[in-house]
């Protein structure tokens, strides 16, 4: 394991606004995960998972002046907007419990998505469209291109949905709650095609409350009132 | 690359789109219809107009223009001018042949004494002439069969262009079209004798005050004329109220004829008649000019002018002379003297145009409630795109885009649904003013009874929607048919009434450009607020609860 970490969380702070009111969901937690990982990050509803995904994802920031959140070495959370627009894009990818597919858009326009807002790969869209029917063919999803998310089983969302957050090769996929709206059988085939793609080299940060689901992964950490709790898995 | 994509599948993955379409469509194709009938009314009106009295018209008060011959011929030998003609402009009562019996009526008018061969060079006087013999067997068998043009003796247009009996060789009148009450204006702009009263043939009587230089009214005088034709010259308000008699009569009748010139300081002779020591020329109070091709009214206005100063200052210097020319006459062109009818109507269109571009604002607030409504609607989809690098702008440009689609669709099928109603505005016209056919009556019938029959199943399933949607369709489709078997057909724009026969059919490509243009504008600021709130959604809680 490499000494730098690859993403890392440093006394992260983040409290919700509602009017006059604060809630205080993170209370300074410190995540390093290095390159090649995959952490399973565990905790109760309310503990402040998808809140510490999306600050590590750079949907949000910590608090002014209480902590930050470093990609390769750089802290991201200050950057401005435009910059973080361009590391959800090119270094992190998304997988979320409800999948959140375009319903209007098909497998195939959901998957590329990515490298449209990128702006094309080198090859221009012909190049963007043969990757992501290769990505969705190794998933099983080949005969599924031009069917719209409605017309798909929860198990083929998913599966589109990773597709989607592997088009443009991020460096860390970020899954929340992957297989949470998944029966057993179809989560461990979803938990199955994340190893796959783990031992390929790709970093893997999952949320989730199910502890068979985050021993998956090679190492566990748990978050208690807003606070991290380390430990490796088993 | 992106915001194409999503937006256009926003666009033609759902039904409010289309209607969002149909509306700014809708809107834009109301604005440019009307305002192309308007322009349309307008352009027929300058041209009446400008066939009327020429380019120019030099006018003089009452005590009018002496030695208008020797003006005219200076006038008619400058480059710009193709035709110039003097004329009497004054007032009259008509003493009309109707009723039969001793009680007579009398109409006011307004008098034109003419030379009608020169007023032909300079206005459409002989086009006008509405009474002649059909040119041939088809153009015969065209007309109403009680039509009088049909038995007309070839002589009566002759007589109108003459403004002469030749009969009885007798100075004639023409009457503008609607001075008497014998001519029926029927749909498709022809006229059919009413209550017997075909007037040419029949005698009426002018009686004009003379007024002197002085501005001393003379005794009335009269006199008879036999009506020779009737002028139809497009301009109601003209048609409504001007007879044409030759100037020579005009002049007589009003004393602005050339009479001998007396020595009132000499005494008397035996019969108390003073000496004459000249004679004072006859006199006209307009002239009339038209423009040879290329010159335009405004320049021909000025060199006209420039002339009559010029003669004016000549006859002054000329001590020969017994007359003197006036020194304030009006020079103006076509458009200005004719002012009071066209300013209005153009005014008119302007109140119609900025009326009916209120629709911009209900097209704007259409599209901003229809986008607020897809925005609340598409928050998750805005996280899920901002999660996956997205940019606010990129967001925002997602929206704007689809209200550009929206605006620039609508606008075009708006300019091509107006440029189908404008232009077949006569048939459908037609259509509206005529009994539907008995297959469009059956037809709409059977869709009525479609939708009862599809009310009846819905109600059955005690499914709201459907209910709603089929009794709407009942409704609608029962009172079209019903209106259809009903109504016998209302002509909007009626030849009876208004002046020209057919509505005008031509798109005013200018405003259908602004038009189309504000359509798109009014769409993008409707999508524009919805665009930004958009941009403005935390992905965050967009993803959360969206």
């Amino acid at each position: 394991m490499a000494d730098n970490p690859l993403l890392e969380a440093r006394r992260v702070h983040k409290t919700y606004r509602f009017g006059a009111l604060g809630v205080e969901v993170l209370r300074g937690v410190d995540l390093a995960v290095h390159a090649g990982e995959w952490v399973a990050v565990l905790g109760s509803s309310g503990s402040g998972k998808s809140t510490l995904m999306h600050l590590l994802g750079g949907l949000d920031r910590p608090d002014a002046g209480k902590g930050e959140v470093r990609f390769r070495g750089e802290p991201i959370s200050l950057q401005p907007g435009s910059a973080l627009d361009s590391y959800r894009n090119r270094d992190i990818g998304f997988v979320f419990q409800f999948y959140h597919l375009l319903p209007e858009l098909s497998v195939l326009e959901n998957t590329v998505l990515p490298s449209l807002v990128r702006g094309g790969a080198s090859g221009g869209r012909t190049s963007i469209r043969r990757d992501a029917e290769a990505l969705l063919d190794a998933f099983g999803l080949a005969h599924r291109l031009a069917h719209r998310p409605s017309q798909l089983s929860g198990g083929e969302r998913q599966r589109v949905a990773i597709a989607r957050a592997l088009i443009n090769r991020p460096a860390v996929l970020l899954a929340d709650e992957p297989t949470g709206n998944l029966d057993a059988a179809t989560g461990a085939g979803i938990l199955d095609l994340l190893a796959e793609r783990h031992r390929q080299g790709l970093t893997v940060v999952m949320v989730t409350h199910d502890h068979e689901v985050a021993a998956r992964a090679t190492r566990q950490i748990r978050l208690v009132n807003g606070t991290s709790d380390a430990s490796h898995a088993p | 690359m992106y915001a194409s994509l999503v937006s256009n599948r926003y666009l033609t993955s759902r039904l409010i789109p289309v209607i969002a379409v149909a509306a700014v469509a809708l809107c834009v194709a109301l604005v440019i219809t009307v305002v192309s009938v308007m322009s349309g009314f307008l352009d027929m009106l300058k041209a009446s107009g400008r066939s009327i009295v020429g380019d120019v018209i030099v006018s003089s008060g009452i005590g009018g223009m002496p030695y208008s011959e020797e003006l005219l011929a200076e006038l008619r030998a400058l480059p710009e001018v193709a035709g110039a003609t003097p004329l009497i402009d004054t007032i009259g009562l008509l003493r009309m042949p109707y009723p039969a019996g001793p009680q007579k009526e009398t109409a006011h008018v307004q008098v034109w004494a003419v030379d009608p061969a020169s007023l032909s060079a300079v206005t459409d006087f002989a086009d006008d002439l509405y009474w002649r013999a059909p040119k041939d067997a088809a153009a015969a068998a065209s007309m109403a069969p009680d039509d009088p043009r049909r038995t007309l003796d070839p002589a009566i247009l002759e007589d109108g262009k003459r403004l002469m009996q030749s009969r009885t060789n007798t100075p004639g009148i023409a009457l503008g079209m609607h001075v008497s009450i014998g001519n029926a204006r029927q749909r498709d702009g022809s006229y059919l004798p009413r209550y017997g009263w075909f007037m040419p043939g029949f005698e009426v009587t002018l009686t004009v005050v003379p007024v002197s230089g002085k501005g001393k009214i003379a005794e009335p005088r009269e006199q008879i004329f036999p009506v020779v034709n009737e002028v139809q010259t497009g301009l109601f308000e003209v048609d409504r109220n001007r007879v044409y008699i030759p100037l020579a009569e005009g002049q007589r009748l009003l004393r602005l004829d050339e009479a001998p010139l007396y020595d009132l300081t000499a005494d008397p002779d035996a019969s108390g008649n003073y000496p004459i020591i000249g004679r004072t020329p006859a006199r006209v109070t307009k002239l009339l000019l038209r423009a040879k091709p290329g010159c335009s009214a405004d320049a021909l206005r000025d060199r006209v002018q420039e002339t009559y100063d010029a003669f004016a200052d000549r006859i002054e210097s000329d001590r020969t002379r017994t007359a003197s020319m006036p020194r304030f006459v009006q020079v103006l062109t076509w458009e200005q003297q004719l002012r009071d009818l066209i300013v209005p109507v153009e005014k008119e269109r302007e109140m119609m145009r900025v009326l009916f571009s209120l629709i911009y604002l209900v097209c704007a607030g259409l599209i901003l409630s229809i986008f607020w409504a897809i925005v609340v609607e598409k928050t998750r989809d805005i996280g899920i795109l901002r999660s996956v690098g997205a940019s606010r702008t990129g967001v925002m440009w997602i929206f704007l885009r689809y209200g550009l689609i929206i605006g620039t669709l609508g606008s075009a099928l708006g300019v091509l649904l107006a440029w189908g109603i404008v232009t077949n505005v006569n048939p459908i016209h037609e259509a509206i003013g005529s009994d539907a056919p008995l297959a469009i009556r059956v037809t709409a019938w059977s869709i009525a009874l479609a939708c009862m029959v599809g009310l009846c199943v819905t109600a059955l399933r005690r499914k709201f929607l459907p209910t709603l949607l089929w009794t709407l369709g009942t409704i609608v489709s029962s009172a079209a048919a019903a209106g259809l078997t009903l109504h016998h057909g209302t002509l909007i724009w009626d030849p009876s009434i208004y002046y020209f026969s057919l509505v005008p059919d031509k798109v005013d490509w200018w405003a259908a450009g602004t038009t189309a243009i504000g359509g798109v504008l009014f769409s993008v600021i409707g999508a524009a607020i919805p665009a930004a709130k958009a941009a403005d959604i935390d992905p965050v809680e967009a993803l959360r609860y969206g």
